[in-house]
């Protein structure tokens, strides 16, 4: 009776006789993972081995992209557990809430690679003869690039959901444990799918620095695809350089099919709104699991095992006889006194208190870190800022020239839309800093400097956003409108000035920020790199943290992250908030 | 039936809820109420007077502010075990089947699995439903949907059954047969329903349904009136009696919603009272309607049914018309003045006109106008945001704010800048 609807990942079919080609390929899928797990797992064994030598040739590149990725896996699953946990916070406290949604609003948008040494030190403290430290340092930073959009999508879901739905479980007399999983759960599990997607890709994007990181005179790196890349550019190997680029993307193509692909398709029977709305996405992998017949046995067998185990406790009935007159002993001593109101509230304040008293000494040994600071160098710093910021926003306007028409173009018709899609989505889940070696010998030969050419390099790190969301708008924007314009002939660039852009503008807006915020986070590498074999930087914010990160320079480099937070979250508060409120105003769709 | 013992009881009950903007929306103050074996209760009353607030009391899903709701005298913690519930937006989970969402309460009922299963089939069947079993809902009809909603609450065999406007979001005709099936599952003993609590904006739905009739007012909610309704089961509607019935409860609910003024009222007409949340095209709408209708009259319920409107829509309606004494309301009936007769009678310009000429005369506009004027014209939405707060705090700002800035576009007295979040006056009434 008890409707497990997460098991039904595997709707079961009609009865498919014989040990298919489909099982085959589940049990090679299945060997496969638990092979790479071991592995990884075994990685962590390995005693610190600093500075460790990496393997070019094409065969050990295998095992590294396996490295890589479950690095990445390890992060999301951290990610929605974190994400779970805050969702749930933020929805059920009012208080939480109003501490924890500005906490996310600032962590979202400020550098976090700049937090990477000092993370690096303190994990190698823990763990001193381990590479545990640096593992939990790269897995940590990855996360930190997967989690707040997860958390925030779930946070969203939960508060959206109708109270008359949750009114109908109380009156079920369901309990908190199973309105979580059937019906929280299930109504945030598309929100959550997309946004899994999304942080996936946003996790890569700094899987060089992640894996391959220099502080001082040590070098810390990690056997992964990110280091691979990183050895091939110091060592000027195009060869390994173009194999790298390739694994990395068989890598994104095979995690977006094996897994983000089976799970949108699945997670389409979640949906509160009942817009049928068949996005058409279908997934070859989930349509094998469905036929195969193995996911079936599976099932049989646990039915068995449960079955089993009933019939061993009723079996064992007449044994807990004899224990009968000790029950009312035991119910009843272990239970622990519901906790007072005001216990509780003394417990909320505690909390607080600490989170203060942390909060205070984080910013006092940051002050002291700050004050050790030269007048000259805040001289240096707002030198660096202004012209990071010029590239920046020179970035976004560059992003917006090609990436507006070109989403317009793709998002008001759902047939290229619908075939460019899946394409466009792997080609931004590429981490650009991969590429950017490679732009800079091409513009370098053209005769373009680092500190011009750094420009494009911000533009690959946040195009896409720009044209994520304009493609979105766009596809969005209603089917009668759209005949309106035609009905009363309006011209091509009437069309275009009184709907597309009007229509795009709000999606936009959300697109400049994320793009502005990609920017930032790009330059640190975009500004500060080894290319051609030969190490190029430019002044600029990011190159001064790069740079400060690599001569363990910590006054300097807290600076400058400090500086660059106040930046962002600056520039997000005024200008991208404002600008986003007039646009929702003006041009929102909905009336 | 008064010697019944009582089931449910709210004494006292004050109920409080804190709006997004920060305003606190007081939903019911001092409510008492006992429901007793073997009734049906259909509560009534405009929007926002808190019904469904005081249902969800019943049902343990809230604890009220202030006073006591007791069940057989004890007082009610976490959900009540006894009562079911059915909702007006249906309320069923769209990723489980029909036989999910019919067993959803079932389990926490302590039901072994053997017997949960008989009993959803039962449900299930009682509702008509049978062979839908396996279906999604998002496969069913309005209808069909509602009918498990009722399956779900009848599989746990409640004493109590409680519903929030069960068939408000249901067509006319499907509405019409659940209805009379409401009444047979409460009549017939198998169900094990024995008490029925049912909000409502239909007149005739509680008519037909309820033995008792209690009427709320609202601002901030509270009980008006009882109306005991003794016809026999089952009812029929169109009979002499019952008709005599829903002319009863329309009389008490027209002196709900559209108060006689008030002798002193007239003497003060610069009291401020907020504008009903009503568009142009409402009233002018009612209007129109009035003018081809004979004398310029009509009851306001059957208006109200003739234009398809809910009486609770209809009486705002009204009640806008006549603040701009384009209308007067002696007792039920509806009635042109002659000053709106003459309005109508011009082309769309002349209407502008009129209105502009009535605006200047609504207690509440005058006061915007007044405030524009001190201000040179120009007003912050915040100041006037503000000071509409302080004069209805129990009015969500914003919406009156919307519709004074729909009705002087209207006239043509003001306009709105939201960009420059400002209010500005139109020339010819500054000089005025």
């Amino acid at each position: 009776m008890r409707p497990s609807r997460f098991l039904s990942l595997v709707t079961f079919r009609p009865v498919r006789r014989g040990f298919g080609l489909a099982d085959l390929v589940v049990l090679c899928l299945v060997g496969g993972t638990i092979a790479a797990v071991v592995s990884f797992a075994r990685e962590f064994e390995a005693p610190l081995r600093q500075a460790v030598q990496i393997d070019l040739r094409p065969t050990a590149l295998i095992r590294y992209t396996l490295f890589s990725l479950s690095r990445g896996v390890a992060a999301l699953i951290f990610s929605f557990l974190f994400a779970l946990g805050f969702g749930l916070a933020a929805a059920k406290s009012r208080l939480a809430e109003q501490l924890l949604l500005p906490v996310l609003d600032i962590l979202q948008s400020i550098p976090v690679l700049g937090f990477l040494p000092g993370l690096v030190l303190g994990l190698m403290a823990l763990f001193p003869a381990r590479n545990v430290g640096l593992e939990l340092a790269a897995i940590l930073m990855i996360f930190t690039a997967q989690a707040w959009n997860l958390a925030l999508s779930f946070y969203n879901s939960l508060k959206s959901v109708p109270d008359a739905l949750r009114d109908a479980c109380g009156v079920a007399g369901w309990g908190a444990g199973r309105t979580f999983r059937q019906l929280e759960l299930p109504a945030a599990a598309q929100g959550l799918v997309w946004n899994g997607m999304l942080s996936m890709a946003g996790g890569w994007f700094f899987l060089m620095v992640n894996e391959a990181f220099r502080l001082g005179d040590k070098d810390y790196r990690l056997p992964g695809i990110g280091s691979y890349m990183s050895v091939a550019q110091d060592q000027g190997d195009f060869r390994a350089m173009g194999l790298a680029i390739l694994a990395m993307v068989v890598m994104i193509v095979a995690v977006d099919q094996l897994l983000w692909r089976p799970l949108v398709v699945w997670v389409e029977q979640y949906r509160l709104d009942e817009t049928t709305g068949a996005s058409g996405t279908r997934s070859w992998v989930l349509d094998l699991l469905r036929q195969s017949r193995l996911p079936r046995r599976a099932e049989y067998l646990r039915l068995r095992a449960t079955r089993t185990a009933r019939r061993a406790a009723r079996m064992a009935r007449p044994l807990a006889r004899g224990f009968e007159f000790v029950r009312p002993a035991l119910q009843v001593a272990p239970r622990v006194p519901r906790i007072g109101a005001t216990l509780r509230r003394g417990a909320v304040v505690l909390g607080l208190l600490a989170l203060g008293a942390a909060a205070g000494i984080g910013v006092w040994r940051f002050a002291l870190l700050l004050l050790q600071l030269k007048p000259g160098d805040w001289g240096s710093l707002a030198e660096a800022s202004g012209l990071t910021f010029l590239r920046v926003m020179g970035a976004v306007l560059i992003s917006t020239a090609w990436a507006l028409p070109a989403g317009i173009i793709i998002g008001r018709s759902p047939r290229v839309s619908q075939a460019l899609q899946p394409v466009i989505q792997i080609v931004a889940s590429f981490p650009a800093p991969m590429l950017f070696p490679l732009v800079i010998v091409i513009l370098a030969r053209a005769g373009v400097g680092l500190g011009l050419g750094s420009v494009a390099l911000l533009v690959l790190s946040g195009q896409w956003y720009i044209l994520f969301n304009v493609i979105s708008a766009v596809a969005a924007v209603p089917e009668q409108l759209k005949e309106a314009t035609s009905v009363f002939r309006l011209s091509s660039w009437a069309t275009w000035r009184g709907l597309w852009i009007p229509a795009a503008f709000p999606a936009l807006v959300t697109g400049w920020v994320t793009a502005a915020g990609g920017a930032w986070n790009g330059s640190i590498v975009a500004e500060y790199l080894v290319a051609g074999g030969t190490l190029r930087s430019t002044t600029g914010l990011g190159s001064l943290i790069s740079d400060a990160t690599a001569h363990a320079d910590f006054p300097l480099l807290a600076g400058g992250i400090t500086l660059m937070s106040m930046i962002v979250v600056g520039w997000n508060r005024t200008v991208w908030r404002r600008l986003a409120g007039v646009a929702q105003h003006r041009y929102g769709m909905t009336q | 039936m008064s010697d019944a013992p009582v089931l449910l009881e709210a004494r006292g009950v004050c109920q409080r809820f804190r709006l997004p903007n920060g305003q606190i929306l007081e939903a019911l103050r001092d409510v008492s109420l006992a429901v007793r074996e073997h009734e049906v209760v259909a509560l009534v009353g405009p929007s926002g007077c808190g019904k469904s607030t005081l249902l969800r009391l019943f049902a343990g899903l809230a604890r009220p502010a202030a006073g006591t709701v007791t069940y057989r005298g004890k007082p009610i913690e976490g959900v009540l075990p006894s009562a079911a519930m059915v909702f007006q937006s249906f309320a069923l989970l769209p990723w489980f089947t029909v036989s999910d969402n019919v067993a959803m309460g079932l389990e926490g009922h302590g039901v072994p699995a053997a017997a949960a299963h008989d009993a959803v089939e039962r449900a299930i069947r009682m509702v008509g439903l049978g062979g839908f079993e396996q279906a999604y809902p998002k496969e069913l009809s309005g209808g069909m949907k509602q009918r498990v909603g009722f399956a779900r609450a009848l599989a746990v065999a409640p004493e109590i059954l409680l519903m929030d406007e069960p068939f408000g979001a249901l067509d006319p005709l499907t509405a019409e047969t659940l209805r009379s099936q409401v009444v047979d599952l409460w009549r017939d003993p198998a169900t094990g329903v024995n008490t029925l609590v049912i909000v409502t904006h239909s007149v005739e739905e509680a008519v037909f349904l309820a033995s008792r009739i209690v009427v709320f007012g609202s601002n901030p909610g509270h009980v008006r009136e009882e109306l005991v309704n003794s016809l026999p089961y089952p009812r029929i509607e169109r009979s002499p009696e019952f008709e005599a019935m829903v002319d009863r409860l329309h009389a008490i609910l027209t002196a709900t919603l559209l108060p006689e003024p008030e002798p002193r009222a007239a003497a003060t007409p610069s009291r401020l009272v907020p504008f009903p949340r009503v568009h142009v095209v409402e009233v002018m709408g009612l209007l129109d309607h009035l003018l081809v209708r004979a004398g310029g009259e009509g009851q306001v319920f059957e208006i109200a049914e003739e234009l398809g409107v809910d009486y609770d829509r209809m009486s705002a309606v009204v009640k806008g018309a006549e603040q701009l004494g384009w209308v007067t309301t002696p007792g039920e009936t509806v009635r042109l003045t002659p000053t709106a007769r003459d309005a109508l009678t011009g082309d769309a310009a002349a209407r502008q006109a009129a209105t502009r000429e009535r605006l200047a005369q609504q207690p509440l506009f005058g006061r915007v106008l007044a405030m524009l004027r001190e201000s040179e014209g120009v007003l912050e939405d915040e100041e006037l945001l503000a000071d509409l707060t302080i004069h209805f705090p129990f009015v969500p700002a914003d919406q009156l704010f919307g519709t004074l800035v729909e009705w002087g576009r209207y006239a043509e007295v003001l306009d709105h800048d939201p960009a420059a979040a400002r209010i500005s006056l139109i020339e010819p009434v500054l000089e005025a």
